[in-house]
């Protein structure tokens, strides 16, 4: 039984469309990225699902009931914000206690409640503090202990992590998956980190420009990608441009086999992608080797990045840091293999 | 050359300050006169003024109590007129609120010797002219122009999720407007109070229009006997009123946000 | 992150609302309704005892009158004779206002350019003390500055003490400041004088004058200043091309809300002023509640202030939204 299902669901501002007419599914007890950049549409969206704001079109359901006409205090779905909106003028036990408190719960209750629930967020000293006397990692907790209590059937998070620093962000991520899990709740975040989302979602939705690009898990939409615009945006890779003949591409005097056979005309001009950490450095020329000059060397500390200059154009490879440092360095020739199953064809965009 | 134009920067604030507060200091230290007139330097230092202005004399003690209960119950009432009138503007921001709020700055806004000759005839027709009542009143609605601003930068000031978090968790609009944005904007309502309190103790021009002779607040007693000229029991009143203005916008820069109040950064988030 | 077409103005109504609805409960309306009347039938109420006739005594009847107006531009008795007596006193309530908000203006604005560039706290403490400075009541200011300008004590006294009457007198200053109505034959004097009443009236809205133009010179971004100078500019030229074009509409908005502030101003022009000097405020109170007693003829003479003002206002609107517009 499906956890949320959107409908044609689609949102107009003036004459501006934010949202397309969308279909989607969120499944009981996933957890769903809405991932895109800025302006796609994706906070316009998990709004609407939390009753924020009113859909133009289209039809909301929850475990198959309409609730599209439902306000948001009604649907109840607990959410936390980008900027967490704690109330200023509250302890952190009455931030937590807020839902129960104007739902005409009793104090003793309520602080229980509050106190179980700042457990569960590993802050149970926190109780008595005024939200300014908190960093910006305990405020996060406090909102998703906050957004939990009221025991919401669908757990809603817009960027939840962007005003925390790159460190604390990783580990909140990891920390959010493990919770999800253990309550089993049905979650949406959006987010515009692709590492965030790929860290945390049962499925991804890519979005772009209020339209839905791809829905899949993070394997199919990292390997799969359905579109240039989703293998552009997920992750590094390697764009080529070139020309179909014969079943093979031409990219300038160079003849490149791909696995993929998609009923492509010859003529067409099509852009080849290759993960960089899928390419490979070999000894011998063979099936879709060239030869390519370093050009720059990059230490990311797990592994190197070289920028390369080769006959079908740049291209950046990856491998992993295995003995300390590089074995190859700037300046010099390598012959670089792109394997024909790592290869995925798209046609070319209309420049 | 830095040090000279620092100390050219502090010579010229220093300056201004005095100028500003020589007249002050001057009433101040006209109290002490012994005698009738109004000295500088005083002579005879005394402080029986003080006596007089507080205790013994019952035109300038009643005036004073006036003036307080005028004062209080004026930005009480202001107040109240204010928080829908600035809630119109934030939440709907309509034509119709947008002109609530410019009909209500009004009397503010233009020369308050007019609205004071007009509240004069209104009171007269309603039977009212001369009453406390109508004195508070027409204080509430010339000063109601302040905390309407006030409020209102306070509802601006409001983070838009902080009412999205509350619908979330639950809330209908009115639960909201009073577990989240009544609170929040405390800070911003209890500075209008105390703006409009202030300025209704000092205001005598529309006091003057309304009071007729049954009554008289502190500030209207000595424009009344202004072609009398001044005496040094008046630089009493003078230095209550400072005291009292001065402990205010103290308060009010100590619990609220005087620089924001005043308009300094509001595009800041 | 969403698009943000669609927003007309600066006040958004907060999203998440419900949309706005435009039916009222009936407590509303009654609400909306009384203030609204009781803050516009004053005003309608001195309009229509304008065009009103006086009768025997301190009592008047309504009537559709143009002699009230008649007679503030020319006189009760045109078109036998003509006084100008009225436009006159306009004419001083002008004169004043505008000479005391110029100078107040461009007095406060070093001021507060100085202190808008100064810490947070050392803002707040000037802003505490210019607020207690501006709600200080006129009657009060009038009263300091009637002891530092009289003739018994003040500055007068100051000059004649440390013999800077004497040095005036030889130095030929003197005959100057005599031609100008500064003294008398004895000592220098200020009481009436337009000069005291200009000073006054300037010190009465001077710290308001330093309100009002702190939001603007506050809201000048410091690293706009500071790119300024590194491109070269020395500090005055940074005055003269950044900051003075940036605040040049709200100066001259504050001008002109401090004008329309002193044009109602009493009490410093009675105590300042020559007889023969006063102004069109004086005479209103004259008229409705002093000594004449003809309030149909104050009430005249209020609306011609009013209408002042509201022209100047308008002035003031219109700036302002040009101001925005610009932005």
């Amino acid at each position: 039984m499906p956890g949320v299902s959107l409908q044609q669901i689609n949102k107009q501002f003036g004459n501006d469309t934010a949202v397309s007419p969308t279909d989607l599914e969120f499944n009981d007890g996933e957890l769903t990225a809405l991932l895109g950049p800025s302006g796609c549409g994706k906070t316009t969206l998990i709004r609407m699902i939390a009753g924020l704001e009113t859909p133009s079109g289209g039809r909301i359901l929850l475990d198959g009931q309409n609730i599209t006409d439902q306000p948001a205090h009604i649907r109840r779905f607990g959410m936390v914000f980008q900027s967490f909106a704690l109330f200023p003028h509250l302890t952190v036990t009455d931030n937590v206690g807020y839902s129960l408190k104007i739902n005409g719960v009793g104090k003793e209750q309520r602080e229980q409640r509050a106190q179980e629930l700042l457990d569960l967020v590993q802050m149970p000293q926190f109780g008595k503090r005024r939200i300014g006397e908190l960093s910006g990692g305990q405020r996060q907790r406090v909102a998703i202990a906050r957004a939990l209590a009221q025991q919401p059937s669908i757990f809603l998070l817009d960027e939840p992590m962007s005003a925390l620093d790159a460190k604390l962000r990783e580990e909140m991520q990891v920390e959010l998956r493990l919770l999800q899990q253990r309550l089993g709740i049905t979650t949406i975040v959006v987010t515009h980190d692709q590492r965030e989302a790929m860290t945390m979602a049962d499925r991804i939705v890519v979005m772009k420009k209020g339209q839905v690009e791809q829905v899949g898990t993070p394997d199919e939409i990292y390997n799969n990608p359905a579109s240039l615009f989703v293998a552009s945006f997920i992750g590094k890779a390697n764009f080529i441009n070139g020309i179909i003949r014969r079943g093979t591409v031409i990219v300038g005097n160079n003849e490149l086999a791909t696995a993929d056979k998609p009923g492509f005309i010859d003529g067409s001009s099509v852009t080849l992608f290759s993960r960089p950490e899928r390419c490979r450095i070999v000894d011998n020329t063979g099936e879709n080797t060239m030869r390519g000059e370093v050009t720059y060397v990059r230490n990311v500390g797990s592994l190197f990045e070289y920028h390369l200059t080769t006959d079908i154009g740049p291209l950046i490879i990856e491998k992993p840091n295995l003995q300390g440092n590089s074995p190859i360095t700037k300046g010099q020739q390598i012959l670089v293999q792109l394997p024909a199953d790592s290869i995925k064809t798209f046609p070319a965009l209309a420049a | 050359m830095k040090i000279l134009k620092a100390g050219l920067q502090t010579l010229m604030m220093a300056s201004a300050a005095t100028m500003v507060a020589l007249p002050i200091i001057v009433v101040c230290a006209a109290a002490l006169n012994g005698g009738r007139s109004m000295l500088f330097p005083p002579q005879d230092p005394t402080l029986a003024r003080f006596g007089e202005f507080f205790l013994t004399e019952p035109v300038w003690k009643n005036a004073l109590m006036h003036s307080i209960f005028i004062a209080f119950a004026s930005a009480a009432v202001a107040v109240l007129i204010a928080w829908p009138v600035a809630w119109w503007l934030w939440r709907y921001n309509s034509r119709w609120s947008k002109t609530m709020a410019t009909i209500t700055s009004m009397p503010f806004a233009l020369p308050p010797i007019v609205f004071g000759v007009g509240l004069g005839f209104m009171w007269a027709f309603a039977d009212l002219l001369g009453t406390i009542f109508a004195g508070i009143v027409s204080h509430a609605l010339l000063l109601v122009a302040l905390p309407v601003a006030t409020i209102s930068i306070g509802l601006q000031s409001i983070d838009k999720s902080h009412i999205d978090a509350a619908h979330t968790m639950g809330a209908t609009e009115a639960v909201t407007l009073r577990t989240v944005i009544l609170p929040l904007t405390l800070p911003y309502t209890v500075s209008g109070f105390f703006f409009t309190l202030i300025l209704s103790f000092n205001e005598f021009i529309v006091m003057f229009f309304v009071s007729a002779s049954a009554y008289s607040t502190v500030t209207l007693q000595i424009f009344n006997s202004l072609r009398n000229g001044f005496t040094p029991t008046m630089a009493v009143g003078a230095i209550t009123f400072i005291a009292a203005s001065i402990l205010v916008f103290g308060l009010i820069a100590r619990f609220g946000d005087l620089p924001g109040l005043m308009g300094a950064d509001q595009a800041r988030r | 992150m969403t698009t943000t077409v669609g927003v007309e103005s600066s006040t958004t109504p907060p999203p998440g609302l419900a949309p706005p609805q435009r039916r009222l409960p009936l407590a509303n309306t009654i609400f909306c309704v009384v203030v609204v009347s009781f803050c516009i039938i004053p005003f309608l109420l001195v309009i229509a005892i304008s065009f009103g006739e006086k009768i025997e005594g301190a009592a008047w009847r309504w009537s559709f009158d143009h002699s009230n107006y008649l007679r503030f531009f020319v006189g009760a008795d045109w078109p036998d004779t003509r006084t100008t007596l009225y436009i006159r006193r306009l004419w001083f309530s002008f004169y004043y206002a505008i000479i005391a908000s110029v100078l107040a203006v461009a007095t406060a604005f070093p001021f507060a350019y100085v202190m808008s560039r100064q810490s947070r706290r050392s803002q707040t403490l000037w802003l505490v003390f210019l607020l207690s400075a501006v709600s200080l009541s006129e009657v009060f200011v009038v009263m300091g500055w009637d002891i530092l300008l009289s003739n018994r004590s003040g500055l007068p006294m100051v000059f004649k003490e440390t013999g800077l009457t004497d040095w005036l007198k030889t130095s030929g200053w003197f005959e100057v400041l005599r031609e100008w109505g500064l003294a008398n034959p004895r000592n220098v004097r200020f009481k009436p004088t337009d000069f005291a009443t200009i000073v006054t009236m300037s010190y009465l809205v001077w710290p308001y004058a330093v309100i009002l133009l702190y939001p603007a010179l506050a809201r000048i971004d410091n690293s706009m200043l500071e790119a300024a100078r590194t491109m070269g500019a020395p500090p005055l030229t940074v005055l003269r091309t950044v900051v003075l074009p940036s605040v040049r509409l709200p100066v001259i908005g504050t001008t002109l809300i401090l004008f329309v502030f002193l044009l109602g101003s009493y009490v410093a022009i009675t105590v300042f002023a020559h007889p023969s000097r006063q102004t069109l405020a004086v005479s209103v109170y004259d008229s409705v509640r002093g000594a004449t007693m003809n309030a149909p003829f104050g009430a005249a003479q209020a609306i011609v202030l009013l209408i002042t003002a509201v022209l100047v206002l308008l002035i003031v609107w219109m700036i302002g939204r040009r101001t925005e517009a610009l932005q």
